[in-house]
C-alpha cells in the first residue's frame, strides 16, 4: 500500500473523531521515566557483577584495590552489557576530557589571565607536539607584558589532554600551593596564568622568558579510562629550552581519588621550595634532600 | 634517604611472668617516583627476647617496682641496648599487675629507661588486640581477606579477637587458662572461682589437697573447651559465658562471617603438639590444650597456626603497637614528642558543623571537654571529608583555629589528627589563622575512638611522618 493512501485515510479518521462530540478521545497513559541511574558512580562500579559468587564479599574487598573491570562476570567470552556500557562511557569521558576546552569564566575566578600555544586547534595540538610546546608570539608579549620577572618560583597552567582535570583540580589546587607559598617568607612567586594547548616542555620556554628559578606546570594527565580528572605537577629548576627530560620532577595522580587537590597543593608548596633550595630538580633532586616535609 | 630503622621494645608484665622484646622496624618510602611520598612499615624483625621472669611482687597485689626497673635494665644489657637507643614501643600491663596503683608505679619507674616514646597501656581488652596482632591472626585475616579469631590462651585468661580484613571487629577476655588449676606433687593445689563454677556446672567438683585425677581434670577441660566453643559462636551460648567474663572486659560478640581461628599464649603449644606427661607443667594447661584440640572451634573453623604463641602479647607490645601517620602532614614548632593526649572525637554531625564554620559551638565542646579530662592539652579528632574544596578546608581551618585559640592557652600547641588525607593543607590552612607563635600539628591517616588517647612521637624519615600510638588506658 502507497505511503500517500494510508496518510488520507488517518487524516480522515481524525476529521471523524474531532467532528463527532462526545466522544472522549482517552487520555494517553502516564509514561513511567525509569529511574535514572548512573551506572559511572563509584557505587556501582564498586557492585559485584558476577552470577552466584562463591564468596561476594572477597571480590567487593579486591574490587577496593583496583580501579580494573575485575568481577564484573561475563557473558560468553564477553563483557555483560553493563560493564560495556560503563566502558563506553568512560571512554567518552576521555575523549571529552581531551577535545574540551577550558571555560573562560573557571579562569577568571581564580584570578588566571589566558594565553595559547601555537596550536590553533585541538586537531593540531594532537599530531603537532612540537608546536604544542612553544608559546604563539602574541601569547610571548602579553606573558611579558603581565607577569612579574625573575621570581623564585613561577606557577602556570596548562590543559595538556585533560581540561577535565584542571577544571576538576585546579581551583582547589592553586589558593592551597599559593597559601602555602605565602607562609614561608622571602620567596617570590611569580602571576600565574593558563595556557591553552599546552604541553609539558612549554615550561622550558616559559622559564626562560621570564627568568624564573623554579617553573611548575599543572597539567592534565592524558585520561584513561579509570579516570580523566587526573592532574600532574612538572616541575624544573632553571629549566632551558632543549634540556634533558630527567630534568624533571613529576608529581602525578592528583585527583578527588588519588592525592586530593588541597593536600596535593600543600605538598608542592614544600616540594618547590626544597627544589628551589636545593638548585636541583629531576633525577639530580633527591626528595628527602632539605625537604621541608 | 630510601629508609629508616626504628627499635622498639616490648615490655609485657603479667599476673605470672614478665618478658621483654626488642624489634626492629623498617621504614619506607613505598610510593613510585612520581607520586607524593608513602611511608609504611615494610618490615618488621624481632632482635632480642627475654626469658619469661617471674614478675616479682612486694605484696599479694603490690608489684616491686624497683625490682621490675632491674629486671628490664638487665635485658637492655642483655640486648646490648641502652634506653635512649629505643624509638618507640609499649609497656603492656595484665591481669593482676594491672591494678591501677601498680600501672601508675610503672608508668613513673618505667618512662624513663624504656626509651623516650613508650608507652604504657594496660587493660584484657588491649591486650587481646595486640596479642591478636603478636600472633599473627591480624596479618592473615589481611592478606586472606577474611576473618580470623585469635585466641591468646594464658594461664589466668583467654585473650580472643577478632579480625576481619584486618580490621579488628571483636575483642573481649574470659577467665579461662591453663593455671585456672594447679597440680603438685600428684594433688590439687589451686583451683580458681572460675574454674570452680565450670567444673560444677559439668557436674565436676574438685577439692584442694585431693588426688589430681586425669579423668576429672580431662572433664573440666573439655567444659571449658565448650566455653571457648560457645565464645567462638559455634555453640549457643548459655549463662556460663557470661559468668566466666573477666572483669572490666568487653563481652566479646562472636562474628557470623569467622572463617578461621589462631592459638596463641602458652596453652597454644599444647593445642598443636599434644601427648607427654599432662602435669609436666604443674597445671591443666596440656589437658586444656588437647580438649581444645579436639572441641568443635578446630572442626568448625579453620585452625591455623600463628607465628608467635607464648610470646604473641610482648611481640605485639614490641612490633604492633607503633603506626606512622600519613606522609602529607603539617607540624610547625617542635613540641613533639608529646603522651598521653585524650583524644576529641567529633561525630559526623560535629564534623559538618565545624566545615561549616561554627567555631562557637566547637569551642563550647573543646572547653567541656578540657574540664571533663582536667587538662589543657587535648587532640581534636574527625574522620574529615575526602577530597573537600579549598574554601571549605578554610572555612573549616578557620572554625578550628579561632576555637582552638580561645579554649586552649596561649602556649598550647594545636593538636589535630584526621583520618583522610587532607592534614597538610589543614594543617597549613590553621598555621595561617593561629600565627607564627603557635605550635600547629595536622596529622592524617589517623582513626581514633572517643576515649582514647594518643601518643605523637618526634617526626622521622626527615620530618615526613610521626610514629603514632593509639591506646586506651584502661587500668584495672
Amino acid at each position: 500500500m502507497d505511503n500517500s493512501v494510508i496518510e488520507q485515510v488517518v487524516e480522515a479518521v481524525l476529521a471523524e473523531l474531532s467532528r463527532s462530540e462526545g466522544v472522549t478521545v482517552p487520555e494517553a497513559p502516564e509514561i513511567h521515566e525509569p529511574e535514572e541511574r548512573d551506572i559511572t558512580s563509584e557505587a556501582e562500579r564498586a557492585a559485584v557483577l558476577v552470577k552466584n559468587p562463591v564468596d561476594a564479599e572477597a571480590i567487593a574487598r579486591m574490587k577496593k584495590y583496583t580501579n580494573a573491570r575485575v568481577g564484573v562476570g561475563r557473558a560468553g567470552t564477553r563483557y555483560n552489557t553493563q560493564t560495556l556500557i560503563t566502558l563506553r562511557a568512560d571512554h567518552a569521558a576521555a575523549r571529552d576530557a581531551v577535545f574540551m576546552d577550558i571555560d573562560r569564566e573557571l579562569l577568571d575566578g581564580i584570578g588566571l589571565f589566558a594565553v595559547e600555544s601555537r596550536c590553533t586547534t585541538k586537531d593540531e595540538f594532537l599530531t603537532r607536539p612540537d608546536l604544542g610546546r612553544q608559546l604563539s608570539d602574541e601569547s610571548v608579549s602579553v606573558i611579558l607584558e603581565k607577569c612579574v620577572k625573575k621570581p623564585d618560583i613561577q606557577i602556570f597552567a596548562a590543559d595538556g589532554l585533560s581540561s577535565t582535570a584542571i577544571k576538576a583540580n585546579l581551583p582547589d589546587l592553586l589558593p592551597s600551593l599559593l597559601d602555602g607559598l605565602k607562609n614561608r617568607s622571602g620567596i617570590s612567586v611569580g602571576t600565574p596564568f593558563f595556557v591553552k594547548n599546552g604541553r609539558v616542555g612549554l615550561m622550558d620556554q616559559v622559564s626562560e622568558l621570564l627568568e624564573a628559578r623554579v617553573t611548575c606546570v599543572l597539567i592534565g594527565e592524558r585520561p584513561g579510562l579509570a579516570t580523566a580528572e587526573s592532574m600532574s605537577a612538572y616541575i624544573a629548576y632553571e629549566a632551558r629550552v632543549g634540556m634533558e627530560e630527567s630534568r624533571r620532577t613529576v608529581i602525578s595522580n592528583i585527583h578527588r581519588l588519588g592525592v586530593p587537590a588541597v593536600e596535593a597543593g600543600a605538598y608542592l608548596a614544600g616540594l618547590l621550595c626544597s627544589i628551589l633550595k636545593a638548585k636541583a630538580s629531576g633525577v639530580g633532586f633527591r626528595r628527602d634532600t632539605g625537604n621541608e616535609g | 634517604m630510601d629508609g629508616e630503622v626504628i627499635t622498639s621494645v616490648g615490655i609485657d608484665i603479667g599476673t605470672s611472668t614478665s618478658q621483654v622484646v626488642f624489634s626492629h622496624l623498617f621504614l619506607k618510602n613505598t610510593s613510585g617516583c612520581f607520586s607524593i611520598p608513602h611511608i609504611a612499615f615494610v618490615d618488621k624483625k624481632l632482635i632480642y627476647a627475654s626469658q619469661a621472669h617471674l614478675t616479682p611482687f612486694k605484696t599479694q597485689t603490690t608489684l616491686d617496682d624497683e625490682a621490675l626497673r632491674r629486671l628490664v635494665l638487665s635485658e637492655y644489657e642483655n640486648a646490648g641496648l641502652k634506653p635512649g637507643d629505643i624509638d618507640a614501643g609499649a609497656v603492656i600491663v595484665t591481669g593482676e599487675a594491672a591494678r591501677k596503683e601498680n600501672a601508675e608505679m610503672l608508668l613513673n619507674s618505667l618512662s624513663d629507661i624504656a626509651g623516650e616514646f613508650v608507652v604504657s597501656t594496660a587493660g584484657p581488652d588491649l591486650e587481646a588486640i595486640i596479642s591478636g596482632k603478636g600472633s599473627g591472626a591480624q596479618q592473615i585475616s589481611k592478606a586472606r581477606g577474611i576473618c580470623v579469631i585469635n585466641f591468646d590462651i594464658g594461664g589466668g585468661t583467654t585473650n580472643i579477637a577478632a579480625f576481619d580484613d584486618g580490621e579488628i571487629t571483636a575483642k573481649g577476655s574470659l577467665d579461662i587458662g591453663g593455671r585456672q588449676i594447679r597440680v603438685e606433687d600428684g594433688r590439687i593445689s589451686y583451683i580458681s572461682k572460675s574454674a570452680v563454677k565450670i567444673a560444677a556446672a559439668a557436674g565436676f567438683y574438685p577439692e584442694l589437697g585431693e588426688p589430681a585425677d586425669p579423668d576429672m581434670l580431662r572433664g573440666i577441660c573439655r567444659a571449658m573447651a565448650e566455653v571457648l566453643e560457645q565464645a567462638a559462636g559455634v555453640s549457643p551460648a548459655d549463662d556460663l559465658l557470661e559468668e566466666v567474663r573477666t572483669a572490666g572486659s568487653t563481652f566479646f560478640a562472636a562474628p557470623g562471617n569467622a572463617k578461621a581461628v589462631c592459638f596463641s599464649g602458652g596453652v597454644a603449644d599444647c593445642i598443636h603438639s599434644t601427648g607427654g606427661d599432662p602435669f609436666r607443667y604443674g597445671d591443666i594447661g596440656p589437658f586444656l590444650g588437647e580438649e581444645i584440640a579436639g572441641s568443635r572451634i578446630c572442626s568448625e573453623l579453620t585452625p591455623l597456626r600463628g607465628k608467635e604463641t607464648i610470646r604473641a602479647t610482648v611481640v605485639g607490645a614490641g612490633s604492633y603497637s607503633t603506626t606512622v601517620s600519613g606522609s602529607t602532614i603539617s607540624h610547625h614548632g617542635s613540641v613533639l614528642p608529646l603522651k598521653n593526649l585524650p583524644v576529641l572525637k567529633l561525630d559526623h554531625f560535629e564534623q559538618e558543623r565545624c566545615y561549616g564554620g561554627d567555631s562557637e559551638y566547637l569551642e563550647e565542646k573543646i572547653k567541656w571537654f578540657l574540664g571533663q579530662n582536667d587538662t589543657t592539652r587535648m587532640v581534636l579528632s574527625m574522620t574529615g571529608e575526602r577530597s573537600p574544596s579549598y574554601a571549605r578546608l578554610k572555612t573549616l581551618a578557620q572554625c578550628v583555629g579561632e576555637a582552638m585559640g580561645e579554649a586552649l592557652p596561649a602556649e598550647a600547641p594545636f593538636l589535630l589528627a584526621l583520618e583522610n588525607d587532607t592534614a597538610k593543607a589543614l594543617g597549613q590552612a590553621i598555621e595561617m589563622i593561629a600565627g607564627p607563635t603557635r605550635a600547629v600539628v595536622c596529622i592524617d591517616s589517623v582513626r581514633t575512638e572517643q576515649g582514647d588517647y594518643i601518643d605523637l612521637g618526634r617526626p622521622i624519615m626527615d620530618g615526613m611522618v610521626i610514629p603514632v600510638v593509639i591506646k586506651t588506658l584502661a587500668f584495672g
